[in-house]
């Protein structure tokens, strides 16, 4: 055992500092800032979703917010109309979910990348004026208020014993939602690196190539889709949970594109980039709106507009400069610079030993 | 059957609409093989030039044509420095970029002109006059009006000028032009900006009917996905075609199922593009595409 | 007197992967220049290099200047016409339209052009027919007559044409070397001919280029090749 914690290679300590640092630091910071912590981690939550439909199966979803919603419907009216335990919901709405997007990656398998994005994009608009339809269910326009959150007693008493205070229902949340992103990250780690992952992506990589090889494509396709639907019903569950109340308005398109925004910072088809894109996506609107209407030297109604259209303009820009100067997002560029910076301590050493690298290709 | 009659025309005005912002979107695809997700998003941002032209006592009929150059040129422009960089990426990427595109001109439009709703004059009369036993709008017989001369011009454009036929040239077979002299990159500009115009003219129809603001295209693109994708999207005939079709189901759904009403009108758009690339994925026009290894 | 196009060690390549390792070539104003030799051995990637589809390192001068960093559309703007592999057609246009884009740079005017349009249509009679049909109907000898009518539309200084005999029955192949000929000497345009019936072009040409491996392994004038029993054993397998 000691064993083999001395020969673990330093991504798994990393690994290790980060989710202690995520454990432990909502006893640090205030518990109003830990509830916007935990809905950060709800949309890394949701971003791992996406990466593993786009980032590892290469099929591109624009309407992941879509899957949210219909997450965080099914807790709410289960918890509201059922009297259901909300957090008996979540698992289950997680599941419904990926029933859902199981069975929308079929009708999916048919369309080239383009049509699908054109589709879940169209989905995605759609949504808030399917919900309101069914008023009965879903609250109508005026949504769905859940009951407060109940913090249980064991969760209370250990936090009192570990830190000398009282838990709040938000550093609850948080918790719950920690676990929750925990498990989900794991089995996504798990996932890419087993044989499903493979699978998945041979076949972004190249369909033909990959059913030459055997793959099952429809059949990983499809899996890719429900268990990426299951992430981002999870998420939405956990919003609601979170926010004590839904409403078709929490669920616009831009809220599709934030994930979007999330997946590509973070970097597409690695397992700590959702958890960088959700920080990022959650964040950036939140202190940009904080720091504009700090300046006082800005007139107050362009702080009105600025804090309305500024996460916009942001988002716009940030994912045009990342496709077009590092489509890997940030975990990309960290992986290239640590590459960079290997080699160059190896080419040094090299240099050392009279070892001649090769020339690169002139051409 | 009067009132029938005058869902009809209503829709055909829509369906106009739709067509021409399909019409943009098709232009694109046939140029690069891309969907413009910020199609609706530039053409919201040309027509609120053309409200501020308006506004400044510009009369209606100059500001219209200054807002189609104005849109003309910030197609090209858009082409130059934000699509050209990605032009090889991936499909995934490009989607992307576009989709950026939508969310920072729909920023910039808020951030200059606000998110309060603003009427949009228009040229022609809301009064009515009966036209075959039904009660038409002067102002849907002007969107008909506008939106045909409009889609003729883009043909003969395509069809009957040499840069037209340098442009068809350039996007179905880039390699072999080049071989031929033409400045493929520079025909992607030009079908850019050519877009950019006729999806502006959308956005100056549409605008006296919606109000005026950021978002006001986002639907409106929605039923312009459906006109393209219904047509084929590659043919700017079917996205006319399209256009119309989608205009007058939605108008005759809103009308008379009553699950639909107004507000899921929408939603028949939706069900419109799942059908289509379900079923029939070529559209009505498009030709049977070779599946690209 | 310097040649129209002259070739200097051009070297290049796909990606990491070199094709030509240096190849030199000269075609004479006027001339008609045959490229031979083996599959993979360069000679589409030699014309490729010539019209700026890849980059190379050495030197490739047209009448006198640089071809370094050109365009393709640049390239061809100064006479050279390129009926690539595969013919490049344009099958989602019609007949006519091919053969306007092939006249669509030229600022000879309207009366020019029209002449000329009468003189291909001469050549090739049948496209005169087809002219108002898509591209795509032609058959396959009719598509590469089409590519040929529309680059002698673009009036060239210089035409490359690469294999037009491919896939074509041998009398169709005749009457089309026949008219390329006949182009040659009327309107003295050069001509760099690839091809893989090595019997034929060196008929037709004034000197001849094997190329091997990226490298040019035989060269001189074409009657000479045609009568050297070992270079046509060991090079051009007949």
């Amino acid at each position: 055992m000691l064993q083999r914690i001395r020969t673990a290679p330093p991504r798994y300590w990393l690994v290790v500092v980060v989710v202690l640092f995520f454990a432990g630091f909502p006893t640090v910071i205030s518990s109003f800032q830990a509830g916007q912590w935990a809905l950060a981690l709800i949309l890394a939550i949701a971003i791992m979703g996406l990466n593993i439909l786009v980032g590892y199966s290469g099929q591109l979803s624009l309407g992941h917010g879509a899957f949210m919603a219909f997450g965080a419907y099914a807790s709410a009216i289960l918890a509201h109309r059922y009297k259901m335990d909300y957090l008996v919901t979540i698992p289950i709405a997680g599941l419904l979910t990926g029933m859902v997007g199981f069975l929308f990656g079929v009708p999916a398998l048919r369309l080239s990348a383009l049509y699908l994005a054109l589709a879940t994009f169209a989905l995605a608009v759609v949504m808030p004026s399917l919900i309101k339809r069914p008023v009965g269910l879903t609250g109508g326009v005026q949504g769905i208020s859940l009951p407060p959150v109940v913090v249980p007693q064991l969760a209370k008493d250990g936090f009192t014993m570990l830190t000398g205070s009282a838990m709040t229902s938000d550093q609850w949340v948080y918790y719950v939602t920690f676990a929750y992103a925990l498990v989900l990250f794991w089995l996504a780690w798990n996932l890419v690196r087993h044989r499903a992952g493979r699978a998945m992506r041979a076949i972004r990589d190249g369909e033909v190539a990959a059913a030459a090889s055997g793959i099952n494509i429809s059949g990983y396709k499809t899996l890719a889709f429900g268990i990426s639907a299951l992430y981002a019903g999870i998420a939405g569950s956990l919003l609601g949970l979170a926010t004590g109340y839904i409403s078709p308005d929490t669920f616009p398109v831009s809220l599709s594109i934030q994930l979007l925004v999330g997946a590509v910072v973070g970097g597409l088809a690695s397992i700590p980039g959702p958890l960088l894109g959700g920080i990022f996506a959650y964040f950036l609107p939140i202190e940009s709106n904080q720091w504009v209407p700090t300046q006082t030297w800005i007139p107050s109604q362009i702080v009105a507009t600025v804090v309305k259209a500024g996460p916009a303009v942001t988002y716009g820009v940030v994912l045009i400069l990342l496709m077009i100067f590092a489509p890997n997002g940030i975990v990309g560029l960290a992986t290239a610079g640590y590459n960079r910076l290997r080699r160059r301590l190896r080419g040094a050493a090299d240099r050392e030993s009279g070892h001649i690298p090769p020339d690169p290709q002139t051409v | 059957m009067q009132e029938f009659l005058q869902q009809i025309v209503s829709g055909i005005a829509s369906g106009g609409i739709f067509a021409s912002l399909a019409l943009a979107l098709v232009l694109i695809y046939n140029a690069m093989g891309l969907v413009n997700f910020a199609q609706g998003e530039m053409a919201m941002l040309a027509t609120f030039i053309a409200f501020t032209l308006v506004d400044h006592g510009v009369s209606y009929w100059i500001a219209f044509p200054v807002t189609l150059v104005v849109a003309f040129a910030g197609g090209i422009l858009v082409q130059r420095i934000v699509i050209r960089p990605v032009e090889r990426a991936p499909i995934l990427t490009l989607v992307i970029v576009t989709l950026g595109l939508a969310t920072l001109v729909n920023g910039v439009a808020g951030f200059i002109f606000g998110y309060v709703p603003r009427s949009f004059p228009s040229p022609f009369s809301a009064q009515t006059v009966n036209l075959l036993g039904a009660f038409v709008s002067y102002r849907d017989l002007g969107v008909i009006g506008v939106s045909t001369v409009v889609l003729l011009l883009i043909y003969l454009l395509l069809q009957r000028t040499t840069i037209g036929l340098t442009m068809r040239a350039a996007a179905h077979h880039p390699e072999a032009s080049r071989l031929l002299g033409v400045h493929v990159s520079w025909m992607l500009a030009l079908g850019w900006g050519l877009a950019s115009a006729v999806g502006a003219v959308s956005g100056i129809m549409v605008a006296p009917i919606l109000l005026l603001e950021p978002n006001m295209m986002q639907t409106i693109i929605i039923y312009a996905f459906a006109a393209a994708v219904l047509g084929g999207i590659e043919s700017p005939l079917g996205a006319v075609v399209g256009g119309l079709i989608v205009g007058v189901t939605v108008n005759l759904a809103g009308a008379y199922i009553p699950f639909v009403g107004g507000d899921l009108q929408l939603a028949v758009a939706l069900a419109i593009i799942i059908t289509v690339l379900v079923i029939k994925p070529n559209g009505l026009f498009g030709r049977p595409s070779v599946r690209r290894v | 007197m310097s040649a129209l196009l002259e070739l200097e060690d051009v070297r290049c390549g796909y990606g990491p992967t070199s094709v030509l390792h240096g190849v030199s070539l000269a075609v004479p104003e006027g001339g008609i220049v045959s490229l031979l030799g083996a599959n993979g051995a360069g000679k589409t990637t030699t014309l490729r290099a010539i019209t700026g589809g890849l980059r190379w390192l050495g030197e490739i001068r047209f009448a006198g200047r640089s071809l370094r960093r050109m365009h393709t559309e640049d390239i061809v703007g100064v006479g050279i016409a390129h009926v690539p592999e595969g013919r490049g057609i344009l099958t989602e246009l019609t007949v006519d339209e091919n053969l306007k884009l092939g006249a669509h740079r030229r600022k000879d005017g309207a009366t020019a052009v029209r002449k000329d349009y009468d003189r291909v249509f001469e050549y090739f009679p049948v496209l005169r027919e087809r002219r108002n049909l898509s591209a795509s109907t032609l058959s396959g000898g009719e598509q590469q007559m089409l590519a040929i009518a529309r680059a002698m539309l673009m009036q060239p200084r210089l035409m490359l044409l690469d294999e037009p005999s491919l896939g074509l029955a041998p009398l169709v192949v005749r009457s089309i070397f026949e008219i390329i000929r006949t182009f040659n000497q009327a309107d003295h345009v050069a001509v760099l001919l690839v091809e893989q019936n090595a019997r034929l072009a060196l008929e037709m040409s004034t000197d001849a280029y094997v190329l091997e491996v990226g490298r040019v392994a035989v060269k001189g004038a074409s009657a000479e090749l045609k009568g050297n029993e070992s270079v046509r054993r060991s090079y051009l397998g007949y």
